[in-house]
């Protein structure tokens, strides 16, 4: 017998152990293969138009995705070797060579490599298809997808998991080496001690964690501190997350036991003492459970607010369908026929609309420091009554001469309390100018330059003012079905030159909705892989423990507990083992995207309420899913 | 005197058509309230068979057992479960405890399950520690006592309920003999000043002469009877050490 077909008898002999290691590797393959091979499809190629930036987050996608499909594939294989340690310690005993040994082993886990590869690719070109068709329909593109293998995807996904599997084979070549053979025999027995409890441990992980959520809810005043405020969160979130599965839940559990005439009631004992008794094992993994929970949670809502207030963040940034700086009027007229000959979106309305520049000082600190030496766009009451009319939106305010109404700036969030009773000085060439802020709207009726720091003034003043420094007129057209405008959009880019600085509506939409749905694809792809590694993490780690726990069971079985009872006690420590993780999971994830939304600016001043609940719920969801395949295996296990 | 356990006619028979194995065959067995009764016999004559059935871990092919008045036979999972929990104590070879208690929650397991209150699980758990010696090591974990010692823990858990039938399976077959007397000293206390009723199957002839009866069985059957009397303990020894020659097998176990 080669060493190579007793390495494949021990494969297909033991295929209950090797199982959990197989599907895993298998699952990395598919994950990995699936993305690339959408990076590499021709169909994801052309629904971009803007290939250089798509590929970035592309690219970025991969490499956590390599990084989380290595830590996977590690923790499976140690999981795996730590199981398989006795019958390595036998074959020492039989006489076999250490030198031996590790080759069988190296085989092994090259060949079973090899399939995983092999199955993974199979099954990764079935899904990418059914990936890409969600990619386009995120896209708002036609869903038509060949049929086909990606070569590129093919060798690219090779050449990480050869290297992967080169590291893991090493590494159980290794094993017979690194421990005693006494130690190969005692592995299984390894069991957990009761675990110490610290009170300072305990009250540490509170601080830790209220540390860090102070941190995320603190806005950071300057560039460099969102860096330093970042790496301090993280530090302290993944401290405290774990002293808090480690020592806090120990201490609560000791002062449940305490309170004897609850603890010495039915179950309880045996459920809760469980619980302390698994916590040494369980605190890393929980750790890693409830802080992937909280990535996926904050990312696929950070993702989905993209996708989600695209058409918002649109309608703010170009208000208008088309908007261009005045040129001669033979270009403007040049425009408006083209606008006019789009018969399938007829003008709605049309205005011109005379913006002064002029610069100047506010005595808002708040403002000052956005305002900086930029200058201030100044329109007039009227024009900005009309636009709002032609964009079907009203303000009733009524200036005086004295008195003028600030706009809020995109990509901000500041509050009529910002402006209120502060004063804005406008520098004309012969003089200055000091208006007293009456409030602030929220509807921009121009285009988007930065500082965005528009005023609106009475119709005397503007004509005041217009006497000293020239308006800018800014021609405006709004049409129906503006989000379809791609044909007219285009052909109005290559009329206008660069100074009409020309905002169209559809490329502005488009440009957020391509960036957005390929954000939320990539983001909720990462979220289903983490989500599918957590649920597996607690799956395999509850059906080990249940193997473990069988003899306690039968125990309990034999001194009078019925099935019903032994069932309620499984139940009661899945729910501390799924539902913990969870809640602190999604707390955490909660700070994450306040923090995200302190850091993209996209976010600041959009009501997430939607995406978040909505992802939350689906996380949730899946989640349930799982607690109840595990809670089903485990009874299994138990009850046989 | 009261019955506690009457077993009528119990057969148990193994395997299916053809190749089937009688375990015990038309077995009686009679226990009175307040003996100690023990059940010896060579390797595969049918004790732990018949222990367990009697435990109702096992059910009977025919035959009826009542115990304290009740039939076993026909009980469903439910009712077994709260049947051994208020009626029966069990002590076995390899002590049963949960690893993940400590020796107090361990005895006290059968008390809180059944959800008597807090004063009268502390007032036991300190009577049955104090009888069998333990009250020092109540907060320890069973890994960090010895075996004779783990076997007392489980002792005082089966009898903390003071149940009607405390069963035995050779709870001495892993201890030193100074472990083993002791416990077969608390056992034999047990029985007479609180008028237990305990049934002990063994194939040590020493721990079965600490019996006031022992019945020996093989291949299934009864095969006969020894009641101590008014014997000292080791005249009864040499008794059953007598029909154990005569049974065959097992005899090496007793030197």
């Amino acid at each position: 017998m080669t060493l190579f077909s007793l390495a494949k008898k021990n494969i297909i002999g033991n295929f209950k152990n090797y199982l959990l290691y197989f599907i895993s590797m298998i699952f990395s393959v598919v994950i990995y293969y699936t993305f690339v091979s959408l990076q590499y499809s021709p169909e994801v190629q052309n629904a971009i138009e803007s290939s250089d930036s798509i590929l970035n987050i592309f690219i970025a996608g991969s490499a956590v995705l390599i990084l989380f499909v290595s830590i996977f594939i590690f923790y499976s294989n140690s999981f795996f070797t730590k199981k398989r340690k006795k019958e390595v310690g036998l074959y020492s005993l039989l006489g076999l060579k250490k030198k031996t040994i590790g080759r069988m082993l190296f085989y092994e886990n090259i060949f079973m490599g090899g399939i995983a590869v092999l199955i993974g690719i199979i099954v990764g070109t079935i899904l990418s298809k059914l990936f890409t068709m969600m990619v386009l329909k995120l896209l708002d593109a036609p869903v038509e997808v060949s049929f086909g293998l990606s070569v590129e995807a093919i060798i690219n996904t090779l050449i990480v998991f050869l290297i992967i599997s080169l590291v893991t084979s090493f590494q159980a070549y290794r094993l017979i080496y690194r421990f005693k053979l006494i130690e190969l025999f005692r592995a299984e027995k390894e069991g957990e001690k009761v675990p110490k409890q610290s009170f300072i441990a305990a009250i540490a992980s509170i601080i830790f964690i209220g540390f860090s959520y102070w941190l995320g809810f603190e806005p950071p005043t300057e560039n460099l501190q969102v860096l330093t405020n970042l790496v301090l969160f993280l530090i302290s979130i993944v401290a405290g997350t774990y002293l808090l599965f480690r020592f806090l839940t120990v201490y609560i559990l000791r002062r449940i036991q305490n309170r004897k005439s609850s603890y010495y009631k039915g179950t309880n004992l045996v459920g809760i003492s469980q619980l302390i008794y698994r916590i040494n094992g369980n605190a890393r993994t929980l750790t890693i459970i409830a802080l992937l929970s909280a990535v996926t949670v904050s990312a696929i809502s950070v993702g989905y607010s993209f996708y989600y207030t695209n058409e918002k963040q649109a309608e703010k940034a170009a208000p208008f369908s088309y908007m261009h700086i005045s040129a001669s009027d033979s270009t403007d007229r040049e425009i408006e026929d083209v606008i006019q000959s789009d018969t399938e979106h007829a003008v709605i309305g049309q205005i011109d609309i005379p913006v002064i520049i002029a610069s100047g000082e506010v005595t808002s600190p708040i403002l000052q420091d956005y305002l900086e030496n930029g200058p201030i766009k100044i329109v007039s009451e009227h024009t900005y009554h009309e636009a709002l009319e032609i964009l079907g939106k009203e303000c009733n305010i009524q200036l005086t001469d004295k008195q003028t109404l600030g706009i809020q700036p995109l990509l901000t969030e500041y509050t009529s309390d910002n402006y209120k009773g502060h004063t804005v000085t406008v520098q004309l060439p012969n003089k200055e100018l000091d208006l007293t802020f009456h409030s602030m709207a929220e509807d921009r009726i121009i285009p988007w330059s930065y500082p965005d720091f528009t005023i609106v003034v009475s119709d005397q003043l503007f004509s005041e003012i217009a006497a000293h420094v020239n308006p800018v007129t800014i021609k405006a057209y709004e049409v129906a079905d503006e989000k379809t405008t791609k044909d007219t959009a285009s052909q109005l880019q290559s009329l206008a030159s660069e100074e009409m600085h020309l905002t169209t509506y559809y490329d502005v939409y488009r440009e957020g909705l391509e960036s957005g749905g390929l954000n939320l694809f990539i983001l909720g792809f990462l979220g289903l892989v983490f989500l599918a590694a957590t649920g597996s993490i607690i799956y395999f780690k509850q059906i080990t423990e249940a193997h473990e726990d069988r003899g306690r069971y039968e125990i309990l079985r034999k001194i009078g507990v019925s099935r019903k009872e032994v069932n309620a006690i499984i139940r009661k420590q899945m729910i501390f083992v799924f539902g913990l993780p969870l809640i602190i999971g999604v707390v955490h994830g909660l700070v994450i995207l306040q923090i995200a939304s302190n850091i993209f600016s996209v976010l600041i001043g959009t009501d997430l309420t939607v995406p978040i609940v909505v992802t939350t719920l689906v996380y949730f969801i899946i989640y349930l899913g799982y607690y109840f395949l595990t809670l089903t295996t485990v009874k299994n296990t138990v009850n046989n | 005197m009261n019955i506690v356990v009457d077993a009528k006619n119990v057969k148990k028979v193994y395997g299916t058509k053809g190749n089937v194995f009688t375990a015990l065959d038309h077995i009686d067995v009679k226990v009175y309230e307040g003996e100690f009764v023990g059940v010896m016999g060579p390797s595969g004559a049918g004790k732990s068979t018949l222990l367990n059935i009697l435990a109702t871990i096992d059910q009977p092919t025919s035959g009826d057992i009542y115990i304290d008045g009740t039939n076993i036979v026909n009980m469903n999972e439910e009712q077994l479960a709260a049947f051994r929990r208020d009626k029966l104590g069990f002590i076995f070879q390899d002590y049963n405890l949960l690893d993940t208690l400590t020796v107090k929650e361990n005895i006290i397991l059968p008390l809180a399950l059944a959800k008597v209150s807090v004063n009268e699980l502390e007032e036991r758990v300190n009577k049955v520690a104090k009888t069998f010696g333990i009250h020092q090591i109540l907060t320890k974990y069973p890994y960090q006592i010895s075996g004779g010692q783990k076997q007392r823990t489980a002792a005082a858990r089966a009898i903390i309920t003071k149940p009607s039938l405390l069963l035995a399976d050779e709870p001495t077959g892993a201890l030193d003999s100074k472990s083993a007397t002791d416990l077969l000293e608390s056992l034999k206390d047990l029985s007479e000043a609180d008028r237990a009723t305990i049934l002990l199957v063994t194939h040590d002839a020493f721990a079965a002469s600490y019996c006031d009866r022992v019945i020996f069985i093989k291949d299934g059957k009864l095969f006969t009877e020894l009641v101590k009397g008014k014997r000292t303990r080791k005249e009864f020894f040499q008794k059953v050490l007598d029909v154990l020659s005569a049974l065959g097998g097992g005899l090496s176990d007793t030197i």
